[in-house]
Order: C-alpha cells, then structure tokens, then sequence
C-alpha cells in the first residue's frame, strides 16, 4: 500500500499522481486572522467552517493549529479536532509542539493524521517525546530543519539537520522513511532583506538533495512564506510560481491557502519572468534589483476575492456573526431573508436575543471589550428596529418591563444609559426615565407602567443615601417589584445591611450593566434574592495614603496675584489635549482594556491602529465643531485654620470651610495644610471649570440617535477633558502661586502628584461632602461661566470640576 | 509584570512596591492582598490590566 494519511471517511496518498498533496493552511490561530476571531469568540462553528471551505476549494489534508497566548492549547485543540474529525472528509494535521497537546489529540482522532512538527532545537528532548508519539500512534510528522544553531538557511544545513533528524527518527525511534515529511524552511524573498536574496535556491536545492540523499521520505513547504511583505496579487502569482519550481525540484506537499493558488498555464510568460527573476535572484546587476523590478511590474494588480466566505453561509448563522461581530452593514439582507422563513417574533428570540446572550458571556469571560459590545447592541437595535414594522402590537409588548432611572439629585446617566443599552437590546421593554428623578416620580411611573423591576442609578456617594432613605417610601406605597441598584458609590456590603431591610421585595446590588442583566434573568428564572452582605473574608479595604504625620507648620505662604474672584472664558481647547490621562481615558472610560487572552503586542497594536486614531478623530471634531468650551471660575483668599476649619475671608465676610479628618492614622485633614491664625494665615485657592454645555448636548443626542458606542466614546472624552482642564488650570494657579518650579515631565508626574501641593476635588475621597459647594459658589459665582448647582449641591453641566488647593508641599491625596 | 489601573493610570511597578499601602518592594502585583486598592484613586485590584 502507498503511504497514506486517513480521516474516518477516506485516505490520502502523500504521493499524489499529480504534486504537490494540498494541505490547507488556514484552519490556524496564527495564520488565519478570521481562524483565531473565531475561536477568541468561541464560535467553535465558524472555526469548524473554515475547514470545511477549504475542503470544497480544494484541500486534501487540513493543518490545524490553536496555539494562542492566554487560552488552553489542549482544550482548544481536542475540541476542534472532535469536531473536524466528526465533519470533514478529509484527514487533518495536528500542529502544535506540545507533546501532552499532540498526544490527546491523537487519542481522539479516528483515523492517521500527520504531526506537525518537530525539530532538533532544543537537542532532541522534545523530538524524542513526539516520536514515541508518533510511532505509539501511527502517525506521520512533519520535521523542520531547524537544529540548536537555529533555522537552517543553507542547502547544505538544511540537509544535515535533515539528516540528524533522520537518525533520531529512524534509526532510534523506528519510524519508516516515509513517516517524515522534511520541511526545509521557506523565507521571504518578498521583503528586501540582503542575506535572503538566495533564499529561495537555498530551500529549492535543499528539497532536491532531501529527496535524493534520504530515500523514501517526502517533503513539504510553507509556502506562502515565500512571499511575505509583498501585496496579495502579487502574492498568489509569486506562490504559485514558486511552487511549481518546487514541485520540479521534488516537493511531495505544500501547505496553502487552496483558494489562493493559481494553476501555472494561466500565469502569463511575462508574469513568470519577473517571479524566476526574484526566485533565482537573477539580474542583481542591473539597474533595478529583481524585487524592485518584481514590485514595479505587479503595481497595479488588485487581488480579486472571488472566493468571499460569507457566500456559504447559512442566514442564521450570518445574523448571529453579525450581532457578535457588531457588523450592521447588509443587515436588512440577511433579515428579509429570513423574514420569508420564520415569524419576526422568532427571529428576535431564536436568533438576535441568543447572539447578545452571547455577546454578554464573551464580556464576561474577557475575551470582548465594552465598545466592542455596544456596537453588538447597535447591530440588534437596528435588526429590530427593522423587523418591528413586521411584528403584531402584541409581540411588540412582550416581555419582562424594567423602569430606569437616575435618583434624585444626581445627573450622572452614563452608568443607567448602559443598562438600558443592554437590557433593550437583550428583550426586555426598557422605560428610561431620565435623571434626578424624585422617589414620588418613580413611584408613578412603576405603577402606571406596570413594571415587573425597578432599576436606580446613581454616582454619588450622595445617591447612595437618598436610595437608602427612599426605600421605606417605595415600600409604603405599596410596591412588590424588585429593585436593583446601581452606581459607582455602592457596595454589596452597604446595600445588604443599609437598603435590603428597608424593602419587601429583593433588593439586589449590581455592580455593572452585566450585573444588571444577570438579574434580570434571574428574575425572569424567579431566582431572584436580595443582596446578602460577602461573608467577612478578608479585611476592610486598604487605605493607602502619606505615612508622614509631622506637617512642616513654617513653609512659607506665597503671594497671591489677586484677591478675590476672577472669570476667565477665553481658554485654548486644544491647549488642554496634553493634559489628557489618555490611559484612564482608554482603558477606563472607553474599556479598551487589556484582557487576558491579549499580548502586549497585540494591545499596543489595538490601542495604535483602533483606539488612537479614534482619539485623534474625536480631538478634531470637538475643535472644528466648537464642542469644548473650557472656562474657569477662580480665586485667591486670605485664611487660616482652626481645628478641622479653614476659615476663608471674602471681602467682609468669613467663610468657614468644615472638612472631614480621618478616623485612623495619621488622622489627616484638608485644614492641616494651612497655617493658624497664630502661625500669621494663608493663602486659599479655588476653581470651578466646566468645558461646557455643548459637548453634553451631543452626548445626549447620540445616546437618542442609538449611535451607543460613539455615545460613550464622546462621554469617556468629554470626561477626561474635563480633568484634563482641572490638570491644566490648576498648573496657571500654581504658576499664578510662583510654586510651579516642579513641572512634571509627562502624564505619570501629574497623575503621581509630582508637583507641588494638591487640589482636592469636592465630593472626592479627601472632602466627600458636596454641601461646600453652597460656599464654593458664593465665592466664586460660577454661575456666569454657565455652572450651576442641582437640589443635592452636585454641578451642571456634568462636564465640571471644583477643587480647593493646597500650597503646601506635604499637601497629596488621602481619603477620610 | 508592571500592572497599570484602568480608573487613572497608576504603574504598580513590583521592583517598587506601593509605600503608600505599605507594600514592600520586590511583591508581585498577583501577591498583593486582595483588600489592596489603588493608591492614588482607590480602585480595587480587578481595576488592574498588566503592562509588560
């Protein structure tokens, strides 16, 4: 018998009648960009159908790969091989290094594959596993001539370490000549690279010798190398060419891309010219080197993609890759298909609902990032909003009905706007009620609606209050449903002990819109509890801060420029970009984080080819389109401090200014950092600044055009601008101050404090308390620069910030 | 392994350990104790996407 590969359905002569053995390429993490979306999404159907088009195109073995930093090799592998080995006609081979990999994967499969690879780099060791392996298993390997000096780049190295491996192979494990496939390594000849300009004839001549100087045993390539940093059209010609000379040198196998290899009788004479130029590196003596004349004769030619892979793709399964993926693009297509097949109704609860569940458990696991899920939920919404027309009034009623709001007082919505996103966009019939909404309002509104859950919003430590004190009033006015609660100040802990006893029904923390959609399910399951306070696992939240108590009490007070209050309206939008947190901005506000299954590279990748460039669209637009307009509210005053007291004069009157100490060591408080009354006084600072109502009415009009990514794209930017305008104009007060001296060289001085002093924001962890803000206003009518104060003291528009500042230079952060 | 908090930018950086929570130099950001938070923002550690 001829030596064979075999799947459970038929068997494949390594030695075609007609070479090369075509052994398709792209069912590989690490070749296959749309191969590894795949399996990061865990669509293990779409991995499956990359295989399966290769077959019709052509393949007749399929390498399969899923090494990815971050993600289980073993799992990942025996899943995919269970599932080609059950769909694929043809037989497959393993690729990993992983000997324990390999051999639960040859477990599994029901027939004779090929191991790919092995090589001689690390001595032999692991080459010694693999080929117990595969003589236990009766398998075929592919060998690398790569050996403890590195990747052979000769013919002459290329054959020894052919050889060497050999011996291991043959002469000490067994296995038959025709076990091993010799891969004698392919470089680009593609990319100018001097010491490669031969690189081709190396590995031509390398296969010629293989073949001649070790009888019985094949030889494969990965071919497409050969043409790496060169455009596609000209690529496919390039490979095509190159792997008829290698088929004429002896090549038994090649792995490729089978869609991407054209047949040498319709590749023009001319066209095969400039490839044997590049190939045997011929006329390096001419003007132009054989590359360049190779680049310049393929220039205009544009690949044509005939083979486009959405073609075969059933409907449903094209609708749930779309929501997945976020790509509205052709919707309506895929949907009026659909339409003729099944009811709208079950389109939305077959289909779109279980691809946002989806969506949900990738979030959850880390391996899709927050903008990523918004554009999901922009793909359902206009899927929906497409089939709406179509669908019975009734239909349209259905489902679970969730009241939201933002409590009293607050106008923070960012946090409540999400959870709307994402509950309408998994089936539920959402009632966003707005911002500072009253208990009376909420109370209203969940009866006339007939809500089945209540959801509250709410960012400041303020918020948590009034939803704790309000709870007895939802409660008295006899309401059943549950309510969740939501917000940046809330613990589970605080929820479990302050706000469960003061209501019937389950009162539940959700710490994110995520959480808020798990209870939702649980609801709808009747799973539904209150919040139970953690068991006390571990201790208290560490509170880091300055362990040096002594504050210098004879630093001297500069002089302030004026007293009083100044308003300044004409600031330089752009002179603030500089001042931007652009981490906090990425990562925190946008959620471009690092996730696990993310190298380092590949983030800096994202964050260069995604995230900047939105960036920079974003800074252009607010400036052309006049979104940011920075003012500040500020001044300088004459004080001095008594006990937790800073007393602040303005003009006739005296301002006291109460502020928290902590309770712990070292007992820090704001009032510390100024001099007495006896120490001879000093020098208050404060400022209001706001970038504006403009940026905030934009926001706003996303949010309501469903356009949810760039909605919470422009609030991120609109936020950080913000601080950046705090960073910025605190740096004019300390040059106002002469204490500028110490500038900080980049981000991380600023965000380290490495300056002079400290501001501290009101409503931040050093002066929690909002109420300040009553005196703050007196004294530095912020009103004319358009800011003005809610009922709970908080600021409008969203986009400002207040501080007082700290001359001193013992003066950083802390929290109370 | 440098870790850097989402919420504002902070390097924890272990040949440095963080003073501020008292956190000696040479502890791996995965040792540090759960209760531990940011020291400049209070962000706790699940805040945390490493760097290197």
């Amino acid at each position: 018998m001829k030596p064979s590969v075999a799947s459970l359905y038929q068997a494949v002569e390594i030695a075609q009648d007609i070479p090369p053995l075509l052994i398709g390429e792209r069912s590989n993490t690490n070749g296959s960009k749309k191969f590894r979306d795949c399996l990061l999404a865990e669509d293990f159907d779409g991995c499956l159908r990359i295989g399966l088009d290769q077959e019709v195109q052509g393949a007749q073995i399929l390498d399969l790969c899923s090494a990815y930093a971050g993600r289980d090799e073993t799992a990942d592998l025996t899943r995919l091989v269970k599932l080609y080995a059950e769909s694929v006609k043809i037989p497959i081979m393993i690729d990993s290094t992983t000997p324990n990999c390999i051999e639960a994967c040859l477990k599994l499969y029901p027939g004779r594959c090929i191991i790919n690879s092995i090589n001689m780099e690390d001595g032999g060791k692991t080459l010694d596993k693999v080929c117990r392996l595969a003589k236990k298993y009766g398998a075929a390997v592919v060998a690398l001539t790569i050996n403890v000096k590195g990747m052979a780049m000769t013919a002459d190295e290329k054959v020894e370490t052919a050889r060497q491996i050999y011996e291991q192979a043959v002469g000490k494990h067994g296995l038959r000549p025709q076990d091993i496939l010799f891969d004698p390594l392919t470089f680009t000849i593609g990319a100018g690279d001097q010491s490669l300009l031969d690189a081709a004839i190396q590995t031509l001549e390398g296969i010629r010798r293989i073949k001649q100087e070790l009888p019985g045993v094949f030889t494969v390539l990965g071919l497409s190398n050969i043409s790496f940093g060169l455009p596609p059209a000209a690529r496919k010609i390039l490979n095509s060419v190159f792997l008829h000379e290698a088929v004429e040198q002896g090549l038994d196998a090649a792995i490729i891309d089978p869609g991407k290899i054209l047949p040498l009788a319709q590749i023009s004479e001319e066209d095969r010219t400039f490839c044997f130029d590049l190939i045997y590196n011929r006329g390096q003596d001419k003007e132009k080197s054989p590359l360049m004349r190779f680049i310049d004769h393929f220039a205009e030619r544009v690949e044509v993609d005939e083979a486009d892979e959405s073609q075969v793709k059933r409907p449903e399964e094209e609708l749930h890759q779309k929501i997945v993926r976020g790509d509205k693009d052709g919707i309506e297509d895929v949907l009026a298909v659909l339409l003729d097949r099944y009811p709208p109704l079950e389109i939305v609860n077959q289909i779109l609902v279980p691809a946002m569940r989806h969506v949900g458990e990738l979030f959850g696991k880390g391996e899709l990032l927050l903008p990523f899920v918004l554009q999901s939920a922009e793909a359902m919404k206009k899927s929906v909003a497409w089939l709406e027309p179509h669908m019975l009034k009734v239909d349209q009623e259905e489902g679970t009905k969730v009241l939201l709001a933002t409590v009293q007082g607050d106008v923070h919505d960012i946090g409540k706007n999400l959870v709307d996103i994402l509950l309408s966009n998994n089936g539920y019939k959402v009632f966003n009620i707005g911002i500072k909404v009253p208990a009376e309002t909420i109370i209203a509104k969940a009866r006339e609606l007939k809500v089945d859950i209540i959801g509250l919003s709410g960012l400041l430590v303020k918020s948590a209050i009034v939803m704790q004190e309000s709870l007895p009033q939802y409660r008295e006015a006899g309401l059943t449903m549950p309510i969740l609660l939501g917000g940046a100040a809330l613990t589970s802990e605080f929820v479990a002990t302050s706000c469960v006893p003061n209501y019937d029904a389950p009162v539940v923390y959700c710490a994110d819109a995520f959480a808020g959609l798990k209870a939702l399910k649980e609801y709808e399951a009747g799973t539904l509890k209150a919040t139970v306070a953690a068991p006390k696992n571990g201790q208290p939240r560490m509170k880091p801060g300055v362990k040096d108590v002594s504050i210098d009490r004879n630093h001297p007070v500069p002089e302030p420029p004026f007293l009083g209050l100044r308003h300044v309206t004409d600031i330089d939008p752009a002179k603030l970009f500089p001042y931007v947190n652009e981490q906090a901005l990425f990562r925190g506000r946008w959620g471009y984080r690092r996730t696990a299954s993310t190298t380092a590279e590949e983030y800096v990748e994202l964050t260069r080819t995604k995230v900047m460039p939105l960036y920079e669209g974003l800074k252009q637009r607010a400036l052309a389109e006049g979104l940011l307009q920075p003012k500040a509210a500020y001044g300088y005053f004459r004080c001095y401090s008594e006990g937790d007291t800073v007393f602040v004069e303005a003009g006739d009157e005296v301002m006291a200014f109460d502020f928290p100490r902590q309770s712990s060591p070292p007992h820090l408080c704001i009032a510390d950092y100024y001099r007495s009354r006896d120490e001879g006084g000093d020098v208050a600072a404060f400022f209001v600044v706001t970038i504006g109502d403009q940026i905030a009415v934009e926001t706003k009009r996303l949010f309501e055009a469903d356009a949810y990514h760039d909605y919470l794209m422009l609030h991120g930017f609109s936020v950080e601008v913000t601080d950046a305008l705090a960073e910025y104009w605190h740096e004019v007060m300390r040059r106002e101050l002469g204490i500028a001296a110490e500038k900080p060289a980049d981000m991380t001085g600023y965000v380290t404090q490495g300056y002079q002093g400290s501001r501290y924001g009101f409503g931040y962890p050093a002066c929690p308390d909002l109420d300040a803000h009553k005196m703050l206003f007196k004294l530095l009518e912020p009103e004319a620069i358009g800011v003005t104060l809610t009922e709970t003291m908080e600021m409008v528009p969203e986009v400002s910030t207040s501080a007082i500042i700290a001359h001193h230079p013992q003066a950083k952060y802390f929290a109370v | 392994m440098r870790y850097i908090c989402a919420n504002c930018g902070y390097t924890y950086d272990p040949a440095l350990g963080d003073p501020m929570n008292d956190i000696p130099p040479g502890t791996a950001f995965a040792d540090l104790p759960d209760n531990w938070v940011c020291p400049l923002c209070y962000a706790d550690k699940s805040n945390f996407d490493p760097l290197d």
